[in-house]
């Protein structure tokens, strides 16, 4: 885990997707791939043996016709902070394939030095990891749409949603280019923000109050960041993990399923 | 030397150790740890310089605009166009997949003439040269036989200039078979020329309105322009506007709405009735449109207060009384309330009583070119070609019945009736198809009644396909003459799928064709010189795209430029000027035509016994159900509550599933009186019990083995039911029966 | 033929009897062989894991070989550091377990990465708040002294002892043992540890998560115990199984009764701990998170997953056999020992077991619902290939090296030694067998 830089201050990067605008489209999951060079297999109807970064579950309240409600929830790598950059993977993985940027707060992925022993999916609560069980094949003329920004990925290694971190090199390359000392927040958008038709990701960072993600999550930056919007919250919260993809919903039901919660606990009790 | 053992020993031991400590085993893990770091079947982008290029997206008729990421000259991730009047920069899944379509694997190369049996998969590729001169001589010799009214042609949409260049060669030629694909569009293009008496398309306010009442539409599951209306529902949500959603199925519309309204299928109509019942009866209508602007209110009035009271139509309908006369006084109490029609997505035409029913109620509360309303839309108009000279074989092709009926006494509406063609094709009444045409559809796949489709196809003895991709329709073809991928062409695109102001959008190549396929726009005009006389004379032009110039006249300039025409400056027409009927005004009734806004019951093929439950596709958007196949990154994004392994999933409620001991996830057989299929059981609550649902896109058999055999195909299972009025395909479902397998 | 080999004063089997019963395991190792190149050739498609299962069948025969060869430091530490001199009379075939479960783990593991060729990365990039990174160390540790252990054994063999430098070497190796005994003792007492502590430390799976001590949660220590209680079971269990097929008795009651009397206390106290651990879990910690204890053992497809395997573990295969073993009756009786130590054994696989898979299984979203796995054969076979091989090096160690100090005493031969004639030719022979023998588990 890398220091801060004494005279810059840390930026944390998150996301806000309101759930009450996002219509389970997917658009988000393609424009990950299609950004990332995910790879494909013939049957994909197994989504745990899938590579998709960006994955959109599908929620349901549990009522009987016609009282049933549906929520999507798209869920990328939370880039879980824990407590002082501790994620649940980061601290696990024994070769330092993976690691938290304190002057982002994004969670890394380095592929060329993974050795696959996948203790970094099982600790992960959001099953946000993904291993390449398969080598990665583009048919025909498909490896013509691999973007170079991004490397592929061999079998045996475990990738993750990166926050489209090269996309933020690209971006800060460009500031220092122009002899800016930082970006803005429109420079720096993921794939799946810029894609989403409904607009219910918003992107930027969390500790920059200027940014739309803090004014939206108004994350509690004493509390773990724990959100101070009533409709805010963040998936597994209590666990610790201190995800830093925050939802909104309006319907108490969502906010509900978004925790384990004990019968007859009250929402957002509890917590480490 | 003997070596003896102990001195072996000391070698080998010796040896080892030596081993160990100079730099090789070290050398070789670090060598071998690299090289799997750098698998040579693992592939490295290349790279290059990073630009953008733009266009507009086709491959729904959405109209999103589009910019590509370049490296080099490789399109490498499609993006949506910031700042365009339709997207501003979403785009859906298939739009984001489309390079896959451009680089994948089911592209048809080159020209390629049929070797084997129809449908055998055998091709060879011939050239360019040679696929015209057949096609020409095949054409050519029925003409000379007076048979130039037996070809007949199926193009996607019709409007832009590819279709027109269709139409006009048909009309040349001497044919007037030519049919597009159906969608409800269709229908509410004659529901306004019934009731306004104007040819134009609806445009839907929707980002304007405040209180949304949608019959069925899946608003955002690919209904009318599917990014726009994600962009309308999240802007719904932000100004507090209402949604409410009258469907049998929890779909994500109604998920997402702020009330579901869970009603019978097919009763859509009735529930719009009812509501126009209470709005006439409390007196909520808008007095001065009603009074002023229409006719036929007082006769169609007392036939609604009659027929439609509440009670009658909750009866009908299985709505609670109470919550359709509460939804009805809501209606006229917004600000700017709005009634949607065309199930799902739009791709089934739907009946035109029940369309003439939902404009109806939109009447009533004066929302007729208002805004927040919905709004009569003219179609963009285009430069006038050079005017075509018929000889007498084709004046003589032109003057015969349609083979689908369409223009006919009994069908005077309608343009085109593709969901009549199979028939009239199989029963050759008046004469038989000799020769098929088919570009930017794929038919054999999407119409329902697919299988039928498709043995009328086999009937045909001369079938060209057009596609750039060996689609269900193109297998079937005897030539295959491949068009552009879109990135690869130029191609008008005017966006005429709800959008409240006329707009054309561009198609402009973005990286240089791949392959050895043309734009179809060059294929027909060369086609004609090839053919010569009258008709190589109505194809003046040199190239596609000095004929597209032509055609857009002013508006090039500015599509040229920014990839998109938008008539910024219309304004619908005040009530004044809107209605060109024999009234002047809004028409209630058409007794001429026996025509009015009401509740026709379907009847549904199949009997009740037999096959007790009600099949209903259903859309979303991680599928494409149009002519354009799910590419990869599509497949990849369908929920596993859909496809499993190879097995669509069928939505039933526990209810409906328990007594017939169909578990979840079990395997199952879903029959229906037009076919039988494997379903896997998915028990979901949000499906009213009897019926049972599965989803519109799955089921190809073209294409490479990450698109097709994946699923069912539901074109193949329900059947079509014309509309008496419209004659277009009515069918919103079909009789059904699920059986454990 | 080979009775040049054997050592002296006992008897084995006929030469063809011994090949036979070898080809009929070398037969499973080759097909555990046959799965393992599928799996590294092709790779670990060829098993049933996935995303959601990254850890499962060879991760818990990971931790249960490596539980059940806790026989090794555990009896090396009571005999070596504590003092039980009798216990001497035992270690030769602890440390041959040991050895065998530990080479087995290194092996598996080799299996179980997705890169086998970049596994030293964790040597090179190590990351030192990672459990498993105090494995790896540990465990490679280990099984050096495993091996520093296991070579003084081979060097025994009657014709390899006839070297003097071998001999020499043999003696001065007894000599020191003591020093790797401990250095063994200590690093099996992290690396259990570290092995409880892999699931112990993974805060998002609320099944596996135990509170901390310091940097080590207890299931840090609750590992370390079990395997000190259990692994000497297992040796147990082994010894009483080679006794059964050679038909005749290799160690001596006494020795046995009192490795079980201490293994017996060991588990009792154990499970008292495990007991408190599990109710503080389920009463504290589990709560905090949002679920009950009963949210793991129920609503799981099969019901597989059920409260018996809390009741088989803690009460069946922990209380029982603790207090048969701690009862002199109890392991003075065959079928009462033998009970014990079996189901001792089950007990500890158990609760690796449920610390693998059933943590993997368990939801943890709350939308999600329970995972499902069943290993491909690749796995099963890749898993019983170790246990072959096992076997395999088990009877070539036992017909050659003098792994029982007391079998002689025990089963005094009647008639004079028929020594055959010492040949040149028989002498070269030997040591390549007895090199064999030492190469074998190297390669794994
Ligand atoms: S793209 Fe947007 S609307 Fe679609 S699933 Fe993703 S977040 Fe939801
Ligand atoms: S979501 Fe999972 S992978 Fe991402 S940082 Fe958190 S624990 Fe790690
Ligand atoms: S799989 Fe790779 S990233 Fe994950 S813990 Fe192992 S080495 Fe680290
Ligand atoms: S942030 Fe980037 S990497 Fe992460 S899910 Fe979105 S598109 Fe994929
Ligand atoms: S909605 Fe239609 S036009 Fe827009 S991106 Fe998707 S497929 Fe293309």
């Amino acid at each position: 885990m890398k220091e801060a830089q004494g005279h810059k201050k840390n930026k944390k990067f998150g996301m806000v997707i309101d759930l009450d605008k996002c219509t389970g489209c997917g658009a988000c999951m393609v424009a990950c791939m299609a950004e990332n060079n995910v790879p494909f297999q013939e049957d994909e109807s197994d989504k745990l043996l899938g590579t998709a970064w960006m994955r959109v579950y599908k929620m349901t309240n549990g009522k009987p016709f016609p009282e049933t409600d549906v929520c999507y929830i798209p869920r990328p790598c939370m880039h879980c902070e824990g407590h002082a950059g501790h994620s649940p993977c980061v601290s696990v993985c024994p070769a330092t394939a993976t690691d938290y940027d304190n002057h982002t707060g994004v969670v890394s992925q380095i592929y060329t030095r993974c050795f696959g022993c996948r203790y970094c999916m099982a600790a992960c609560p959001y099953h946000a990891r993904v291993f390449n069980w398969w080598d990665p094949v583009w048919p025909a003329d498909m490896e013509k749409m691999l973007n170079p920004d991004v490397s592929v990925r061999m079998r045996g290694v475990v990738e993750k949603c990166s926050f489209c971190y090269h996309r933020y090199q690209q971006a800060m390359e460009k500031a220092y280019y122009e002899e800016r000392q930082d970006i803005e927040e429109d420079e720096y958008q993921t794939s799946c923000t810029q894609a989403c038709p409904a607009g219910a990701i918003t992107f930027g960072d969390l500790n920059n109050p200027d940014h739309a993600v803090h004014q939206l999550a108004k994350p509690d930056n004493k509390h773990g960041g724990r959100p101070k919007n009533p409709h805010a919250f963040r998936l597994l919260e209590r666990l610790g993990t201190n995800p830093k993809v925050y939802y909104l919903s309006s319907r108490e039901w969502v906010i509900r399923a978004g925790d384990n919660y004990v019968k007859n606990e009250k929402t957002g009790s509890g917590g480490h | 030397m003997k070596i003896d053992r102990r001195s072996f020993l000391a070698l080998t031991i010796g040896g080892a150790a030596g081993t160990a400590l100079t730099p090789l085993p070290w050398k070789l893990t670090d060598d071998s740890s690299i090289w799997s770091q750098n698998w040579p079947w693992t592939p490295v982008p290349a790279k290059g310089e990073n630009s953008y290029a733009f266009t507009s997206c086709n491959l729904c008729p959405g109209g999103c605009g589009l910019m590509v990421r370049m490296v080099g000259d490789r399109a490498v991730k499609i993006e949506g166009l910031e700042g365009h009047p339709v997207n501003d920069g979403g785009v859906c899944v298939l739009g984001l997949s489309g390079l896959q379509l451009l680089y994948g694997a089911t592209r048809v190369k080159s020209p390629m003439k049929r070797v084997g049996k129809r449908g055998a998969g055998h091709w060879k590729k011939i050239s360019w040269k040679a696929a015209l001169a057949e096609v020409a001589e095949k054409l050519g010799k029925l003409r000379d036989d007076n048979q130039s009214h037996t070809v007949a042609c199926v193009t996607g949409s019709k409007y832009g200039t590819v279709p027109a260049l269709f139409k006009r060669f048909m009309t040349v030629y001497g044919s007037p078979n030519v049919m597009t694909t159906p969608s409800v569009s269709d229908t509410l293009e004659m529901a306004l020329q019934v009731m306004h008496g104007v040819e134009a398309q609806v445009g839907y306010d929707v980002e304007n309105a405040d209180y949304i009442l949608s019959f069925g539409s899946g608003l955002i599951e690919g209904w009318g322009s599917p990014v726009r209306m994600f962009r309308a529902n999240s802007a719904w949500r932000e100004s507090g506007a209402k949604v409410v959603q009258v469907e049998p199925r929890l779909s994500n519309t109604a998920a997402k709405s702020d009330q579901w309204i869970p009603i019978n299928p097919g009763t859509e109509a009735a529930l719009a009735m009812g509501i126009a019942h209470v709005l006439i009866k409390e007196a909520l209508y808008d007095d001065d449109f009603i009074r002023n602007y229409t006719e036929g209110f007082a006769g169609w009035m007392l036939m609604v207060l009659e027929e439609y009271t509440p009670e009658k139509v909750a009866s009908i309908t299985g709505i609670d009384k109470m919550v359709i006369v509460k939804v009805a006084r809501e209606f006229a109490g917004a600000g700017k309330p709005l009634a949607l029609c065309g199930r799902a997505n739009g791709e089934t035409p739907g009946s035109l009583a029940e369309a003439m029913a939902v404009h109806t109620v939109n009447a009533l509360v004066g929302n007729i070119n208002q805004e927040g309303g919905v709004v009569a839309v003219p179609v963009p108009e285009y430069a006038a070609w050079p005017e075509i000279g018929l000889d007498s074989t084709a004046q003589n092709g032109m003057a015969k019945d349609r083979v689908d009926g369409a223009g006919s006494d009994a069908f005077s509406l309608a343009e085109s009736l593709l969901n009549r063609f199979a028939e009239g094709a199989m029963s050759a009444k008046a004469y038989p198809v000799n020769a098929l045409l088919v570009s930017d559809a794929n038919p054999v796949y999407t119409t329902p009644g697919a299988k039928d489709f498709k043995k009328a196809v086999e009937k045909i003895p001369f079938v060209v396909s057009f596609s750039a991709y060996l689609d269900e329709t193109a297998q079937q073809a005897d030539l295959v003459l491949p068009n552009h991928v879109y990135l690869e062409r130029y191609e008008d695109m005017p966006v005429m799928t709800g959008l409240q102001k006329p707009m054309v959008g561009l198609i402009q190549p973005v990286v240089y064709p791949l392959h050895d396929t043309k734009n179809v726009g060059d294929t027909i005009i060369e086609l004609a010189k090839t053919m010569g006389g009258s008709i190589g004379d109505a194809f003046p032009w040199g190239s596609y795209e000095a004929c597209l110039e032509e055609a857009l006249g002013d508006k090039w300039e500015m599509l040229n430029e920014d990839g998109l025409w938008q008539d910024e400056a219309f304004q619908p027409a005040a009530w004044g000027e809107a209605f060109a009927t024999a009234s002047g005004k809004f028409e209630f009734m058409n007794p001429a035509m026996n025509l009015m806004p009401s509740y026709v019951p379907l009847n549904l093929e199949g009997n009740a016994s037999t096959f007790p439950l009600l099949l209903m596709p259903f859309d979303s958007m991680r599928l494409a159900s149009g002519f354009i196949s799910n590419p990869p990154f599509v497949i990849k994004s369908v929920e596993d509550t859909m496809l499993k392994k190879k097995d669509v999933c069928v939505e039933v409620n526990p209810a409906t599933a328990k007594p017939l001991g169909l578990a979840d996830g079990k395997l199952a057989t879903l029959s229906t009186p037009k076919g039988e299929a494997r379903v896997r059981i998915y028990h979901y609550d949000g499906i009213m019990p009897g019926v049972v649902a599965i989803p519109r896109g799955l089921g190809h058999t073209a294409d490479d083995k990450y698109m097709a055999g994946k699923g069912v195909n539901v074109n193949e299972l329900i059947g079509s039911v014309e509309d008496r009025a419209s004659g277009l395909d009515t069918a919103w479902g079909v009789r059904a029966k699920l059986a454990k397998a | 033929m080979d009775s040049a080999l054997i050592p002296k004063g006992v008897k084995r089997c006929p030469l063809p009897q011994f090949g036979a019963a070898l080809m009929i395991v070398g037969a499973v190792l080759l097909w555990g062989v046959f799965a393992l190149l599928l799996v590294w050739f092709k790779g670990l498609n060829q098993t049933n894991m996935n995303n959601a299962y990254g850890f499962a069948l060879w991760i818990w025969a990971d931790l249960g070989v490596i539980a059940l060869g806790g026989g090794a430091f555990f009896t090396g530490f009571l005999k070596y550091i504590v003092g039980k001199d009798e216990l001497k009379n035992i270690i030769n075939f602890a440390v041959l377990i040991g050895f065998i479960c530990y080479s087995s783990a290194l092996l598996i593991l080799a299996i179980d990465v997705g890169q086998p060729l970049r596994s030293w990365f964790i040597f090179w990039h190590a990351n030192v708040h990672s459990m498993l990174t105090e494995v790896a160390f540990c465990l490679s540790c280990y099984f050096g002294v495993l091996t520093i252990e296991y070579i003084p054994l081979i060097l025994e063999n009657r014709q390899v002892d006839k070297v003097p430098f071998f001999h020499n070497l043999s003696h001065n190796m007894h000599e020191v043992m003591a020093i790797f005994a401990a250095t063994g003792a200590f690093l099996s007492f992290f690396h259990q540890g570290s092995l409880g502590g892999v699931a112990g430390v993974m805060f998002g799976r609320p099944f596996g998560f135990r509170e901390h001590i310091l940097i080590w949660p207890y299931s840090f220590f609750l590992f370390t115990w079990s395997a000190a209680a259990c692994g000497p079971c297992f040796t147990i269990f082994v010894t009483k199984l080679t006794e059964k097929i050679a038909g005749k008795k290799l160690v001596k009651d006494n020795v046995i009764e009192l490795l079980a009397k201490i293994s017996g206390w060991m588990l009792f106290t154990y499970i008292i701990a495990k007991s408190i651990d599990t109710i503080y879990w389920a009463n504290v910690t589990v709560p905090s998170m949002g679920h009950t204890l009963m949210d793991f053992y129920s609503n799981n497809p099969g019901s597989v997953y059920g409260i018996w395997m809390l009741i088989a573990e803690i009460g069946v295969c922990g209380l029982l056999p603790a207090v048969i073993l701690i009862t002199e009756k109890g392991r003075k009786t065959p079928a009462l020992l033998w009970t014990a130590v079996i189901l001792a054994s089950i007990g500890v696989l158990l609760n690796r077991w449920v610390m693998v898979l059933q943590v993997m299984a368990v939801p943890v979203l709350p939308f999600e619902t329970w995972n499902r796995y069943f290993p491909s054969w690749q796995e099963i076979a890749t898993t019983i290939l170790p246990v072959a091989y096992g076997v395999i090096l088990l009877m070539i160690s036992y017909r050659y090296l003098p792994i029982f100090p007391q079998e002689a005493e025990l089963n005094p031969i009647e008639e004079p030694d028929p020594a055959p004639a010492m040949e040149a030719e028989g002498d070269a022979e030997a040591v390549e067998i007895a090199q064999d023998a030492e190469l074998a588990p190297a390669k794994g």
